[in-house]
């Protein structure tokens, strides 16, 4: 029992930083119908960028998560308005911009692998780093903090999307981008928004698994297990991602502990496959309909 | 009456089709006017264009004297606003929603556009019965009239309907067209519709241009071309 709920805190932890990594992917899913595969990139430089200000230059980790946060807007936003919104404005097929969104993941990931080199790199907490006891389980405080702040940026994410007229205007262009251009909507503008929280959320991700994992050139492939939880979920579904999110990481601790860590990847895509064939919408996922 | 709208000698192409032919038209200010024609005549392209959804070869699109921009959410905020085709509501959201995604573009504070929620809702009584309801799960005739509501929340100079009888029972049409007359009539909107439905057409508006292939064959009052024998021989099926 007590392996059991350790596993489960931990898994809630992994799975609501996939849940914060889905969510960059399905917000703009849902607007631009296509899956951007530069987010793991994006993802990278944000724990390159923590790993510079926390070791390089000696700042508290506090302040390497908003290093973490302003380059990985930065870097999402170039890849909008350099790679995605001229293919955009040329009406391109969404298999020209997933194509793209891999180009500039691998050119990204070897950037980084000639320039910084591909060793790992410790990238230390000055968190507290004592384990945290709780009644009988005991877990790491990284995993504590990456939980709770995960949860708050899907909080902080939800208020906006929801109570904000920007967020009103995001989840119109989501729905119907045309129409919403018709309601005076402006998609570009909309654009540069959910590139901006898709960067911070890879942000906070990138700080939070370079601690967790050290930080080297490919430890943005971790976002591709957000994008499998985003499949779960359902593609383009924000509730879906998150779900999805939580899901995958409790079952990858679960397999991690009771069966085997080597087996982890082999569940988490075969949950993947088993969901394209009995829910190819995902659990949550919008059905695709005739509209009128 | 001043001149609203003017188009002047439009050329648009709709992927490779010549779609539309020199086609000018103008609408004066407190005027219903209407554009028949058949399938595929280029109606729908020209109201799209009008609202710069899609781009003009050459031929200008003046609105009050200036040109318009050639962005759909920029038109907007110049006072032109569709309903479109189908209504394309956002299913995804509260019909109070969509309404407030209608005033998006507005800057002129939260007052005025309260006022003219009030006024939407009282002119369809229908969406303040359902105001916190997921607009998807309305009736095709609600969805419509919901589409005209958000279109109203811009508080357009210009109102553009594209097919708005499509796809609806013959008593909300008439409740839909009712409503359309008692706006113009009331608030002296000015109104572009355009309408496979000739005899409707013909009804409700002062003047009408009647589209072919492309280009504008007929024009002139609609009291006038409802007793043309060759426009009533094929648009409205009388012998």
């Amino acid at each position: 029992m007590n392996l059991f709920l350790q596993q489960l805190v931990i898994g809630l932890s992994i799975g609501s930083v996939y849940a914060l990594l889905a969510v960059g992917y399905a917000l703009i899913t849902s607007i631009f119908n296509f899956t951007n595969f530069g987010y793991g990139a994006v993802m990278m430089c944000g724990a390159f960028a923590a790993y510079f200000a926390v070791v390089k230059l000696g700042f508290p980790t506090l302040i390497g998560l908003v290093f973490a946060i302003i380059f990985a807007v930065f870097i999402s936003l170039i890849t909008e308005l350099v790679a995605y919104r001229p293919l955009r404005k040329r009406k391109s097929p969404r298999l020209y911009l997933m194509i793209t969104a891999m180009g500039f993941n691998i050119f990204l990931l070897n950037l980084a692998v000639v320039l910084l080199g591909a060793n790992v790199r410790y990238l230390p907490s000055t968190f507290s780093t004592d384990s945290i006891h709780m009644g009988s389980i005991v877990v790491s405080a990284l995993d504590v903090y990456s939980l709770f702040a995960s949860l708050i940026s899907l909080a902080v994410l939800w208020v906006f999307l929801y109570l904000s007229k920007q967020g009103l205007a995001i989840r119109s262009a989501a729905h119907d981008t045309d129409t919403a251009g018709l309601m005076g909507i402006n998609v570009n503008k909309v654009s540069l928004i959910v590139f901006a929280i898709s960067g911070i959320t890879a942000g906070i991700a990138g700080t939070f698994m370079g601690m967790k994992y050290t930080v080297y050139p490919n430890l943005g492939d971790i976002a591709n297990k957000a994008f499998i939880a985003s499949v779960i979920g359902g593609m383009g579904s924000l509730p879906g991602a998150v779900l999805g999110g939580f899901i995958l990481g409790v079952i990858e601790t679960m397999v991690s502990g009771y069966i085997s860590s080597a087996l982890r990847d082999l569940f988490s895509f075969g949950i993947m496959i088993l969901v394209l064939i009995f829910l190819p919408n995902g659990i949550v996922g919008k059905k695709v309909q005739d509209k009128l | 009456m001043s001149v609203l709208l003017d188009v002047n000698s439009l050329e648009v192409y709709y992927g490779g089709i010549h779609a539309l032919h020199g086609v000018s038209l103008r609408i004066h200010e407190g005027e219903i006017v209407s554009i028949i024609g058949a399938n595929g005549a280029g109606k729908s392209t020209l109201l799209r264009t009008i609202a710069g959804d899609k781009e003009a070869k050459s031929g200008t699109i003046s609105f009050q004297g200036e040109r318009l921009p050639n962005a759909s959410h920029a038109v907007v905020s110049r006072g032109i606003s569709l309903v479109p085709e189908g209504r394309r509501i956002f299913s995804n959201l509260t019909v109070k929603e969509n309404l407030k995604v209608g005033a998006y573009s507005r800057k002129d504070g939260k007052d005025s556009i309260a006022e003219d929620f009030e006024e939407v809702l009282e002119l369809f009584p229908r969406l303040r019965e359902r105001i916190h309801q997921m607009s998807g799960t309305l009736s095709g005739g609600e969805q419509q009239m919901l589409a005209v509501g958000r279109a109203l929340m811009a508080r357009p100079r210009l109102l553009l309907l594209d097919e708005p009888s499509l796809g609806l029972a013959p008593i909300i049409i008439d409740e839909l067209f009712e409503k359309i007359q008692q706006l113009n009539r009331l608030r002296n909107q000015a109104i572009l519709i355009v309408e496979q439905n000739a005899f409707l057409a013909l009804e409700v508006s002062k003047r009408v241009y009647v589209l072919k292939t492309g280009q504008i064959v007929r024009e002139g009052l609609a009291c006038d071309l409802a007793d043309d024998p060759s426009i009533q021989q094929e648009y409205l099926g009388l012998a």
